[in-house]
């Protein structure tokens, strides 16, 4: 299993290192996670959140985060995180405080896009983080895969289907989503839109697990949410579910 | 370990799409080791406030050792928000009040009046009253807790604690204000270690937010707290020790 969405630092009242997201992917039989920075890593000093999540060790791969608002050196730290192997770029609009289509954003995006990375958002906090405006700049970059973090939790989960269905290159991280919430993108717009995420350490591996096992996927549907839509975004190799 | 679930729906429909009757719901908790569920209308937010707390009540009736009704109001109507909550509140079957200022279309400041009224029923007939929160622009947790201000006598609960983006506001707040309680429902394992660390297990009540139709959000939820790796103590005043010592008290 490859789980799509951990978190690595220390944010307000959660903190996660490799050792202890290792100790938890071991008890929960997952194979490989992708991580973000989280906390300051995240907001501001990028070049020490992104060194945590690029040197995890191999079975944990790094999401690149910059501050959009930091014009050049943002690029060059992109640059940096490139050479070091990250596998795509998070942004979080709320927190990094600017809007997805809002033009101090799209070299950043365009980057991304050069580099052939997926894009994943912070998603769900009403203003900047409208999982709406991310779907605006999936359109503009049809190209690149964008992923709806935390999947518009908690109170616009009801916009992602029709944001879905209008940018085809529009994912969701299911990991903060209910089953009921994942089924309906499954019943939508297929199996292979929807990306198995753990949100360690904010939630668990067990619940989300749990939360997809009780849907009764098929097989194909099943590997393609726990596996093979990671392993083929984030162009990862192993992580056998 | 007894459940109480401080947080569900009970309805014919939500919008355009049917739910089941309350049948599937008791069969969801015993399903689940579920005792009691208080239960909320859901088109009652919409219209026709009166006859959905009729209908809930009804409805919940079907089980009556299972399901407690909470009653809503429109306090858009002013003082005859006031009378119908005194209405329902002479039926002992109703134990609790709750609102959804996002989808009620108001904010509590805009109401300040009556909602000091229904507050103040509430204290007078030690009756929770649970509001939904964590979305802006009606339901933030900061409106609702500065409601719980206004009269300190209400146990004022926030609906799910913070839900996505105000957990930490929330866990700050509910240490800090006194009357202010939170109903854990919907955020996840990490947010209730903090809510508890932060204010204390005596001030959090598990909510499941599931109707009949949904058994497997309340597995979810219950997955959520279970997975939070509480002590027992802490466990059992979140699955029911709370809500049962917050309820208004029963007369059954």
């Amino acid at each position: 299993m490859i789980d799509a969405h951990a978190m690595l630092g220390d944010e307000t009242y959660l903190r996660l290192d490799a050792d202890e997201l290792l100790r938890r992917m071991d008890a929960a039989g997952v194979d490989l996670a992708v991580a973000r920075p989280m906390g300051a890593g995240m907001v501001v000093d990028h070049r020490a959140g992104n060194d945590l999540v690029l040197k995890a060790g191999p079975r944990i791969r790094g999401l690149a985060t910059v501050n959009p608002w930091w014009g050049p050196k943002a690029l060059d730290e992109l640059a940096r995180c490139r050479d070091l192997g990250a596998v795509g770029l998070f942004l979080d609009p709320a927190r990094q405080g600017f809007f997805p289509t809002e033009p101090v954003a799209t070299p950043v995006l365009a980057r991304a896009a050069e580099y052939g990375w997926p894009v994943m958002m912070k998603t769900g906090a009403y203003v900047y983080a409208d999982i709406l405006a991310l779907a605006e700049v999936a359109r503009d970059f049809p190209g690149t895969t964008f992923v709806a973090g935390f999947g518009g939790f908690a109170d616009q989960w009801f916009e992602l289907p029709m944001a879905m269905r209008n940018a085809p290159n529009l994912m969701l991280d299911a990991s903060m989503m209910w089953g009921a919430g994942i089924q309906q993108i499954v019943d939508r717009h297929g199996a292979g839109r929807v990306l198995f995420g753990s949100a360690e350490p904010r939630n668990r591996y067990a619940v989300v697990l749990k939360a997809i096992e009780r849907r009764g996927l098929d097989e194909s549907s099943r590997r393609a949410v726990l596996h093979d839509n990671a392993a083929r975004v984030f162009k990862l190799e192993g992580g056998r579910p | 370990m007894r459940i109480i679930d401080f947080h569900a729906h009970l309805d014919e429909r939500w919008l355009h799409k049917p739910i089941p009757d309350a049948s599937h719901m008791v069969a969801a908790m015993d399903r689940l080791g579920v005792a009691q569920t208080c239960v909320y209308t859901m088109m009652g937010f919409y219209a026709e406030t009166p006859r959905n707390n009729d209908l809930l009540l009804e409805r919940s009736q079907r089980h009556p050792d299972r399901l407690i009704p909470f009653v809503t109001v429109d306090p858009k109507e002013g003082p005859a928000a006031v009378d119908e909550l005194e209405r329902c509140l002479e039926r002992p079957e109703f134990r609790g009040i709750k609102f959804h200022p996002w989808l009620q279309a108001f904010a509590p400041s805009m109401l300040e009046e009556t909602m000091v009224a229904i507050l103040k029923v509430a204290a007078r007939t030690d009756t929770p009253v649970l509001f939904h929160d964590g979305t802006p622009p009606y339901s933030t947790t900061f409106q609702i807790a500065d409601l719980a201000r206004w009269v300190p006598e209400a146990k004022v609960f926030l609906g799910h604690a913070g839900l996505a983006d105000y957990v930490d506001p929330a866990a700050r707040l509910l240490r800090d204000v006194p009357n202010l309680y939170g109903c854990y429902c919907g955020s996840r394992p990490g947010d209730l270690v903090h809510l508890i660390e932060t204010a204390g297990a005596d001030k959090i009540t598990f909510g499941s937010d599931f109707d009949p139709g949904s058994w497997e959000l309340l597995a979810e939820r219950l997955d959520n707290t279970i997975e939070a790796g509480l002590s027992p103590e802490d466990l059992e005043a979140v699955l029911w020790r709370n809500a049962e010592r917050t309820l208004r008290p029963s007369s059954r």
